[in-house]
């Protein structure tokens, strides 16, 4: 297992990939999760109660940066279909938008353009924005150790 | 014939002119409130004014009963602004609805408008924030739970069940949200800060110290 993310995240691009993916996740969902504030001063807090968000917002970016790359690997390197990055795909994608809290801009213009459609909508991600998170975390899990042993075979059939 | 023709539209676009009028003036005499603005905004609608009256720095909430952003705001950023700013005279405070986040938004914030009635404004919305729940439009701020908390409160239940079951203040609710679209919210909590020369908005819920530095500049 080690050795094949070793091999992986020794080559630059992969590694400069995983430090990008893992910076522009957790940027994107600590701002819309308002754990992150750019106006009218850079602000970061993290709310009473919310530490435990925070935590899955780290998970989530880490576990994406790492499946992604390897995924990308497969297909370049490899020349692999590209069914497993879909996973890594949705789980990220999933965990980012359960933290758009429906009372802040993003939720705001989808229940002001959907209506109550829009409104049940958001409220189903705010009501269950830490299962959704957790879901996704396993998504991204579930991919990775996928990954990983498809990796090893078709490494070992590569060679 | 032509001549009685121009008359009948003439006379009937008076009539029409005199329905609208008295139908304007009777909707602006069941909100007939003194104007309050500071800016562009108009708070009259909104909550009565917390802490100093003659205080340099106004800070005006938009708010929804049920955003949990707002909530953790008023748990954690409120009490350390109220304490080192409202208490001390320097700043007072106003909330304002913007009811926008479910079915029952809304109606929580016409309850705390029943409660009003009774001189309880502030310990209903106090007590809305503190007993918040969760999910968006799960119960806690359904109608009968919001009884429930009148009652606690020890709240007069006959008229607070017939100002909550007539919708008095549907329209104050809906006047306060539309004001707040007007001057630029997009989500809750906002918050304008506004001083004579000087206006900051605020979005979202914001730390301490973000606030300390908006207002040590205005003060």
């Amino acid at each position: 297992m080690n050795s094949m993310i070793k091999t992986i995240f020794k080559i630059p691009l992969y590694l400069l990939f995983a430090i990008l993916i893992f910076s522009i996740m957790t940027f994107v969902m600590l701002l819309i999760s308002e754990y992150l504030f750019l106006e009218p001063y850079f602000a970061f807090h993290i709310p009473n109660n919310s530490e435990f968000g925070f935590i899955l917002i780290l998970i989530l970016s880490g576990l994406a940066s790492v499946v992604i790359p390897m995924n990308i690997y497969r297909i370049r390197v490899l020349s692999i279909g590209k069914q497993k990055i879909s996973g890594g795909i949705t789980g990220s994608f999933i965990g980012i938008i359960s933290g758009a809290c429906s009372c802040g801009p993003i939720g705001f213009a989808v229940i002001s353009t959907f209506g109550s459609l829009g409104a049940t909508a958001t409220a189903f991600l705010t009501n269950f924005e830490i299962p959704i998170r957790i879901v996704s975390i396993l998504i991204l899990a579930i991919t990775f150790f996928t990954t990983l042993k498809s990796l090893k075979v078709e490494c070992r059939l590569d060679s | 014939m032509k001549k009685k023709g121009i008359i009948g539209i003439i006379s009937g676009l008076i009539i029409l002119g005199i329905i609208l009028s008295v139908s304007l003036s009777s909707d602006s005499q069941s909100m007939n409130f003194e104007p309050r603005l500071y800016g562009q905004i108009s708070t009259e609608m909104g909550s009565s004014i917390v802490g100093n009256l003659d205080a340099p720095v106004t800070i005006i909430e938009f708010g929804d009963y049920q955003c949990h952003q707002c909530y953790n705001w008023f748990h954690n950023t409120k009490p350390k602004i109220f304490q080192d700013y409202v208490d001390s005279g320097k700043v007072n405070f106003i909330f304002v609805d913007m009811a926008f986040l479910g079915r029952h938004s809304s109606i929580a914030s016409q309850a705390s408008y029943c409660a009003e009635d009774q001189n309880q404004y502030w310990q209903y919305h106090n007590t809305l924030y503190n007993l918040q729940e969760s999910k968006i439009d799960g119960g806690w701020a359904n109608s009968e739970r919001l009884k429930a908390f009148a009652f606690s409160l020890g709240l007069d239940m006959t008229l607070f069940e017939d100002c909550l079951d007539s919708g008095k203040y549907q329209k104050r609710v809906t006047f306060n949200t539309s004001e707040g679209r007007q001057n630029g919210v997009s989500g809750t909590p906002t918050f304008f800060i506004i001083s004579e020369n000087q206006q900051e908005k605020i979005v979202g819920a914001q730390p301490f110290s973000v606030f300390k530095m908006v207002l040590d500049e205005m003060i």
